[in-house]
Order: structure tokens, then C-alpha cells, then sequence
């Protein structure tokens, strides 16, 4: 029952073209490989094999995935990471568990809006207090009189004057 | 534990600061200071005569006509802000001292005669003020002299 040695070539030919997807041969290739299996049985067996087979594995994936259900997919992966819905915590713990995670921002956040404060009112202050006065500025006011002021290295002499403007 | 306190201890420590900021009196704003205030005499008339214990103010008491000084009264008392520090006169009359403004190197004073006349004066610390507060009668008039931390 052994095949002729020009079978066996022509087997070894058109072996590749069985597991061939549609529209890959030329017409060519599928002619001859048409007349092989006709005249040879052993290669039209493994052709009828695998045609049985083909598509038997995408069904069954198909089927699997069909069958599963991935409604709590969501939530199991929130769960995973620590901000499911189920999660009660208050937001204060909330903010205290962040601040201890993030020392250095929460340091930051919490006095940057007092720095802010601090400067603004620093800004308003200087912008609202008249320079300081300077030794030696002197403001005398005396109605109907001629005031006068010396200066002098000790300090001021204020003189009211008289009442006729001497 | 530190990890635990660490929220409210920046929460504290931020009301702080704010509470410092926002109460922190400003610089001018000192308690109250020393003064010496003396009332003097000055004559035109008589012999040249200076009462030894003004003898501080010579410097700016001889820049004035008058040739007799004595002192008729003293007194010390704490300044403090914006209060204003009665000192009587002879003859019936007050003065109002009030201080204004305290700085590091400088005060501020107003002096009130009455509703005469009213000065605002900034000396600095090792300053004096002489300032007229009567009328010159029979060629005499008083003074006032206001020495902060005498």
C-alpha cells in the first residue's frame, strides 16, 4: 500500500496548500490541489480532518466568554484598589488618609492659603499706614498766632507767638 | 501615633499662624514709655539766672530771649498710646500730652494748650521738647519740656 514516489512528491506539494485559508491559492494551486485529493486518498483524509476541526476552537471561546458574567468585573476592580462604593469612610478620615500619604502636599496645601493671607495682609497694611514719621518733622498749629519752631541738636523749641502775629 | 496626629497638627499649626498674623500688634503700638515732663519759667527781667537742674536744656533754652529760667513743676509718668497725660500749669491751665507713635529710634508727641494751639512732634530717643504753652505775661511765660525715657 505504499504510494508511488511522484504521489508522495505531489503529497509533499500540496500539504502546505490543506491547511490554506480561502482566497490565498491561486487557481492554479487549487486546481492541483483538487486533482491530488481526488487521486489520493490519505490527503483527502487529513483535508476532511481538518475541515471538521476548523472553527472548533473560536466556538468554544465564544461559548466560554458567553456563558461568563462580567456584570461585577467593575466593581471587583474598584474593590481591588481601594475606592469601591462599599467604601464608608468619612471624608475627614478620607483627607487625613491622604495627608498622610502626601506629607509634604498636604503641608504645602494647608499653608499656602495662609502664606497667601499672611502676604495680602502685609500688602494692605503697608499700603494703608503713612511712612513712619521722622525725628525732627514738626506740625504746630495756633490760631491767630505766628507759631515758630527751632531746631536745634536737643530737640525742637516751639514758640506760639503773639496774638498780634509777632 | 504620628502619622495619626500629623493631619491636625498642620491643621493647628496653620490656625496659628493665622491667629499670630492677625493679632500681632504693630510696632507702633508699645505699651506705653517713660517721660519726664517738666513746666519752666522763663523772665525776661531780672538778673541772668538758670535753675541748675535745667541745666539739660541749656542748649535750647539760650536760643530764646529769656535770661531767668526755673522750674515750677515736674512730673513722670508711663506714656502710653494715644492717652492723653494731663499736666497742670500754674496759673489754672492743663496741657495735654499724648503720645502718637513709638518707634524703635523715634516717638511721636502731641502737645494740646488748651484750644490755643497743637503740635505734633517727632523726636528721636536722646531728644527733648521745650514748647511754649502760655501767652508771655509781664514778660514772663511758661514752658513745658518732654524728655521720653529720661
Amino acid at each position: 500500500m505504499t504510494r508511488p514516489f511522484e504521489q508522495r512528491r505531489e503529497c509533499t506539494i500540496v500539504a502546505p496548500m490543506l491547511t490554506a485559508r480561502e482566497g490565498e491559492l491561486s487557481a492554479e494551486e487549487v486546481s492541483l490541489l483538487d486533482q491530488h485529493l481526488q487521486g489520493c486518498n490519505e490527503c483527502r483524509a487529513i483535508s476532511l480532518a481538518l475541515a471538521e476541526t476548523d472553527g472548533l476552537v473560536g466556538e468554544a471561546l465564544l461559548a466560554e466568554a458567553a456563558r461568563r458574567d462580567f456584570a461585577p468585573f467593575v466593581d471587583e476592580v474598584m474593590a481591588r484598589v481601594g475606592a469601591g462604593p462599599q467604601e464608608k469612610a468619612s471624608l475627614w478620615a478620607r483627607a487625613l488618609a491622604w495627608a498622610r500619604a502626601h506629607r509634604a502636599a498636604a503641608l504645602m496645601g494647608t499653608l499656602a492659603p495662609t502664606l497667601a493671607g499672611l502676604a495680602l495682609i502685609v500688602y494692605f497694611s503697608d499700603s494703608e499706614t503713612p511712612p513712619p514719621p521722622l525725628a525732627g518733622e514738626v506740625e504746630v498749629v495756633a490760631e491767630g498766632r505766628a507759631p515758630m519752631v527751632l531746631q536745634t541738636s536737643e530737640g525742637p523749641v516751639v514758640l506760639l507767638g503773639g496774638t498780634d502775629g509777632t | 501615633m504620628v502619622d495619626a496626629t500629623f493631619g491636625r497638627r498642620a491643621v493647628l499649626a496653620a490656625l496659628a499662624a493665622l491667629a499670630f498674623t492677625l493679632g500681632a500688634p504693630p510696632a507702633s503700638a508699645a505699651s506705653g514709655i517713660p517721660v519726664r515732663v517738666r513746666v519752666i519759667k522763663g523772665s525776661r527781667q531780672g538778673p541772668p539766672a538758670v535753675d541748675p537742674s535745667l541745666s539739660d536744656l541749656q542748649g535750647q533754652l539760650s536760643r530764646l530771649a529769656y535770661q531767668r529760667w526755673e522750674q515750677a513743676a515736674e512730673q513722670r509718668a508711663e506714656a502710653e498710646m494715644n492717652k492723653p497725660l494731663r499736666v497742670a500749669i500754674p496759673g489754672g491751665e492743663s496741657l495735654e500730652l499724648t503720645l502718637v507713635d513709638a518707634r524703635k529710634e523715634t516717638v511721636t508727641f502731641q502737645i494740646r494748650v488748651g484750644a490755643r494751639a497743637h503740635s505734633k512732634l517727632t523726636i528721636s530717643k536722646d531728644q527733648r521738647i521745650v514748647h511754649q504753652v502760655t501767652d508771655e505775661k509781664d514778660g514772663a511765660a511758661y514752658f513745658a519740656t518732654v524728655r521720653p525715657w529720661p
